[in-house]
């Protein structure tokens, strides 16, 4: 959006100094954020549009101009952070030089570094939308086996070390979502070594991931 | 409003007192009153079945103290000696479950054996406990994750208490200190799992998962070879097991 706002330094009538939809869109950012701190206070089942309309404040009506109902906001709450999510991945990820080793480490660092700093959005994805709706999580979990698999069949077309990918994804979760629970979601970042041997161990197996893990500490 | 004082029978008022027989905490429940076994057992105890049984049919957060007090058949009363709230008497009913899956567990990890095939014997009990009684898991797996911050608590420091017996392990990978977590990263690949197969309502199929996630239990503490060793001889009983009608 920073970029938006700069490349149309010369305002004219066509080119307008501010997105035509700026309102709309930092007004639906704001019930975004709202979601996601009540999710996070009081869980998804426990939310009321009360308590969006609140936290953002706007009115029950501006709620409704934007999402027909508490569902369809969790979805939007959880997808935009998701795409967040996605594109710290990328950014990450051209800034490695291309191996997987680098590449996870990095991502694994970045996509960390981004759960640690948004408490609320990281509680939303991790421990609501599985109670919500197991669906989303099943389809983020897709998303990131594909990416990784992905990363390391274009170094060793035949691997497979005997762990299942799906099962090193819920590994990682559960890891996750412990140190929340803990109350240690700004230590996220100290979990990286053991993320990066998680995301290797289907791919690489024990003795190649646990050397991976050395280098991420 | 005043009811006759009920009589406890002796060993009602200790803080744990696990269920011991679980099916009359399941659903479904005859529908001409409770089972006279039932009665005949501790209030406390018949309030915990009822509010485990009351969960499992409407969900922890639609349920009510009334519900639970119907289901139980006991008074009020009753109810508020032994527990504070709702939350109280569900937080309770589940550490009676746990407590009662937890010494099987223990029983079968304890017996002689290398360690890899006690471990092995553990997870066996404990995804044959959760098949037998899948409205109990998903009340435990899932409902117990709706109730509050007390109950997530109480739910980590049971996974943190199951992983713990893992630590006998950690003779087997003297040299990763970069896996400080480790126990919860073997004991994560079981309960994510688990918890997914309850989920999707598969909870009576988990014995068949036993090859597969001995190995993945296994695996950050022996490595591949000697796990994919461990899930053979997993897969192995498992055959003889549905062999053999006698089990």
């Amino acid at each position: 959006m920073k970029q938006d706002l700069e490349s149309s330094s010369e305002p004219g009538v066509l080119t307008p100094s501010v997105p035509w939809d700026i309102g709309a869109r930092t007004q639906q950012e704001r019930i975004l954020k709202a979601m996601a701190k009540s999710c996070a206070e009081k869980s998804f089942s426990a939310t009321t549009i009360a308590d969006i309309v609140g936290h953002a404040s706007i009115s029950r009506a501006t709620f409704y101009k934007h999402f027909a109902n508490k569902r369809e906001c969790f979805d939007a709450t959880a997808n935009s952070f998701l795409s967040e999510l996605q594109q710290t991945a990328k950014v990450a990820r051209a800034t490695s030089d291309g191996s997987s080793s680098d590449s996870v480490r990095k991502v694994m660092a970045a996509v960390l570094e981004l759960l640690a700093a948004k408490p609320n959005h990281t509680k939303v994805l991790l421990v609501e939308a599985p109670n919500v709706d197991p669906d989303i999580v099943r389809r983020y979990r897709l998303l990131i086996l594909e990416a990784l698999g992905a990363q390391h069949q274009a170094e060793r077309p035949t691997i497979s070390a005997g762990a299942n990918p799906e099962i090193a994804f819920g590994r990682a979760k559960v890891l996750i979502v412990d140190y929340l629970a803990a109350g240690k979601v700004k230590e996220l970042p100290s979990l990286l070594p053991e993320l990066i041997y998680i995301a290797h161990l289907p791919y690489l197996g024990q003795d190649l991931a646990l050397q991976q893990a050395r280098l991420g500490q | 409003m005043s009811r006759p004082t009920e009589t406890e029978p002796p060993g009602s008022g200790g803080d744990l007192d696990p269920p011991e027989n679980l099916h009359l905490w399941k659903l479904p429940r005859g529908r001409h009153g409770l089972p006279r076994e039932l009665v005949a057992r501790s209030q406390r105890e018949r309030l915990l079945a009822a509010v485990v049984r009351v969960t499992a049919a409407k969900g922890y957060q639609a349920s009510s103290v009334a519900d639970i007090l119907k289901e139980a058949g006991v008074g009020r009363e009753t109810f508020y000696k032994h527990f504070k709230d709702k939350e109280d008497c569900f937080v309770a009913a589940n550490d009676a479950l746990v407590g009662n899956l937890e010494a099987q567990v223990r029983e079968a990890y304890q017996q002689p054996g290398a360690w890899p095939e006690r471990v092995r014997r553990g997870l066996a009990e404990t995804l044959q406990w959760f098949a037998a009684n899948p409205e109990i898991a998903r009340v435990m797996m899932i409902e117990m994750g709706t109730v509050g911050p007390i109950a997530s608590a109480r739910f980590r420091e049971t996974f943190r208490r199951f992983t713990a017996l893992l630590d006998d392990g950690r003779g087997f990978i003297e040299d990763a200190p970069e896996l400080p977590n480790i126990a919860g990263i073997a004991g994560g690949a079981v309960f994510s799992r688990v918890y997914e197969e309850v989920v999707l309502g598969n909870t009576a199929n988990l014995p068949s998962l036993m090859p597969q996630l001995t190995f993945e239990l296994l695996l950050p503490y022996i490595g591949e070879e000697a796990a994919a060793g461990e899930r053979d001889a997993a897969a192995e009983l498992l055959k003889e097991g549905t062999d053999s009608p006698s089990g």
